[in-house]
């Protein structure tokens, strides 16, 4: 049990503390969440929706969303729901919610919802065990597609989480997935995490990124297209696509429409690594097949793995490929991996 | 002398008047010409053989009526030719447009290859940006107060290369009446000249930025402070949703191993 041995000197570091040191934070479009060691040598994945919705103000409200142990925060004379009840509550109201991110990066014109971000991370990091304890963040990698700046991204949630009292370390986005799922591998394979606002690929070895980048596609341009081919709005394209069907057998033309584009997704993903890694120099030669893990939230539809072997059955895939799988903790596996990164740098 | 009036009555009701601009609109090039003279003498030579055969009329009378419309004619001639000259002078303005046009069509033609080159070149240039903007490692935290000019400069570029394209569609939007001697193609040069001195300054900056660390990161702490002390919440009293994610004690294990050369 030497594996166990280590881990336990690990533990025995964290001096005063009872519990390993290091966080991890995954700073998503859909969702944030942060990974932290609890005191059973587990891990615990506390998880917020990234959006909110202002309502106005009054002493019921206010009473009345406690009572119902819904999050808010007053900003600007307006009563701001904070995460999942915001989804809820927008329904019902027949309002969109406001994102602050969008295709994986803050968004420009939401800058006044950042006071709000900075409460859930608080919330769901809680405060540092010790002054500066490691804190890794997930940013996405540069896109393919669109003109992103991920620098002022990265050197927001750096000082963001460093006012927090810890020390900030930005993290590639499926690098955390190899940190996460490809141990038993050596950290060598193909990372991917399908988000809601992009797709993130990442090639390691031996855990030493090689290649990484991302594309500005994932739930959201899924919900986007679904809705405009249905007519439909896009709440209701998300719900469709959430509510448990399998894309290798859709049941109606909705379901038809959702599976589509999945398709359509995963292929331009597969594609684009495959040139990328073709027309890319100083590339490791693989001898070995490697696996591909995938994570995120638009991985955990219904027949995804078996699509997406199917469509990388159909490209010639420059490298040998071994086992496609998905990550049992598909929404929670970018913190894990975040999280790994922190603790080995704590070490 | 009232059958010349129904004559030329008859004529005018039985023809059409058409400008020289109506008929080429109608896509006629031609048209055939008869001259009055000629109609003169074909309505004298029908007249005299009629009267002849009808012997109706002595032959002074005949000659006096024959002489009054050939007057009449000659008058009508006169006008016709005034006519004529008119309409060869609009025939000759239509010419001298028609190669104006002609003329026009080419430079359009040059213009249109120019701003595709054009085109090209900054589809070039973008995707050399692409590239440069992917070498900096992913795992190094990236310079923070290098990111404010070149994420500015990019803003630039992006906007110098939207004047450039409205410039350059400006350029040929009024081509049914140019400036005279309005030189496109310089103008195209010179928008792209200084395109590529933007996007040098540009890659030189980036190079920096690249080469010179990140000592002091820019605070950006404020953009996350309301102006208020605390903010009003009830975020301390609940709780957020929290899911087991298993153990990363083989992963730690693994990743020393690593490290260790092992
Ligand atoms: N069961 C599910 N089936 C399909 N898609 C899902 C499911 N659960 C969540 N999603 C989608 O996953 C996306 C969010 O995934 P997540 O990994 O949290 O994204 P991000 O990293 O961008 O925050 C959303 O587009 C959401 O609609
Ligand atoms: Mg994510």
């Amino acid at each position: 049990m030497t594996e166990q041995d280590q881990f336990d000197s690990n533990i025995d570091q964290g001096a005063d503390t009872t519990v390993a040191l290091g966080k991890g934070l995954d700073v998503g479009t859909a969702n944030l969440a942060a990974a932290v060691q609890n005191d059973e040598g587990g891990i615990t994945v506390n998880v917020e929706r990234n959006a909110f919705l202002d309502i106005p103000s009054d002493a019921y409200s206010k009473n009345m969303l406690t009572k119902l142990k819904v999050p808010y925060v007053v900003h600007n004379g307006k009563l701001v729901v904070i995460g999942e009840a915001a989804f809820e509550l927008a329904n019902v109201f027949g309002r969109e919610t406001r994102r602050p991110m969008a295709d994986g990066l803050v968004s420009p014109n939401e800058q006044d919802a950042l006071p709000m971000m900075k409460m859930i991370i608080q919330k769901i990091l809680g405060e540092p065990q010790v002054p500066g304890e490691n804190c890794y963040f997930c940013v996405p990698a540069p896109s393919l597609d669109v003109d992103n700046n991920v620098v002022y991204h990265q050197g927001l949630f750096e000082s963001l989480i460093g006012k927090l009292g810890y020390t900030a370390r930005a993290i590639n986005e499926a690098h955390a997935v190899v940190f996460s799922e490809l141990a038993d591998n050596d950290f060598t394979g193909i990372g991917l995490s399908f988000g809601g606002g992009m797709a993130n690929a990442c090639i390691t070895y031996k855990s030493i990124p090689c290649l990484s980048f991302s594309v500005a596609r994932g739930g959201d341009w899924i919900d986007k297209n679904v809705a405009n081919v249905l007519g439909c709005p896009r709440s209701k394209a998300t719900a469709i696509k959430e509510r448990g069907i399998d894309i290798r057998d859709p049941k109606s033309r909705e379901e038809e429409a959702v599976a589509i584009y999945y398709r359509s997704l995963i292929n331009y993903v597969l594609s684009n690594i495959k040139s990328r890694f073709e027309s890319g120099q100083n590339m490791p030669s693989f001898k070995e097949p490697i696996d591909i893990a995938c994570a995120g939230g638009t991985s955990m539809i219904g027949g995804f793995i078996e699509v997406f072997r199917e469509e990388f059955a159909k490209i010639d895939f420059p490298i040998p490929v071994g086992r496609i799988f998905r990550s049992e903790e598909a929404l929670t596996a970018v913190a894990k991996g975040c999280l790994v990164a922190a603790a080995i740098g704590e070490s | 002398m009232e059958s010349v009036n129904e004559i030329k009555e008859a004529l005018s009701a039985r023809s059409r008047t058409a400008t020289l601009d109506e008929l080429r609109s109608e896509g006629r090039k031609r048209v055939r010409l008869i001259r009055a003279e000629h109609v003169a003498q074909m309505i004298s030579e029908a007249v005299h053989a009629a009267i002849e055969h009808s012997g109706l009329l002595d032959q002074e009378e005949v000659d006096r009526l024959v002489e009054k419309s050939r007057q009449e004619f000659k008058s009508i001639l006169r006008e016709r030719e005034q006519e004529l000259a008119r309409s060869r002078e609009t025939e000759e303005a239509l010419e001298a447009r028609e190669g104006e046009l002609t003329e026009l069509k080419s430079r359009f033609g040059e213009l249109t290859r120019a701003l595709a080159s054009t085109r090209a070149e900054l589809q070039q240039v973008q995707s050399e940006l692409e590239v440069a903007r992917e070498l900096p490692a992913p795992v190094a935290p990236p310079p923070a107060p290098a990111a404010a000019p070149s994420s500015d400069m990019l803003m630039a570029l992006v906007q110098e290369m939207a004047n450039l394209k409205a410039n350059l569609m400006q350029a040929q939007a009024p081509q049914a009446a140019p400036a005279p001697g309005a030189d496109f193609s310089a103008a195209i040069e010179k928008l792209a000249g200084s395109l590529n001195d933007r996007l040098e300054t540009l890659g030189k900056k980036m190079g920096v930025s690249a080469a010179v660390g990140g000592d002091a990161p820019t605070d950006f702490g404020s953009l996350f402070d309301a102006g208020e002390s605390k903010l009003e919440s009830n975020m301390d009293n609940i709780q957020v949703k929290q899911k087991a994610g298993g153990g990363i004690a083989a992963n730690l294990a693994r990743l020393k191993k690593l490290k260790g050369g092992g």
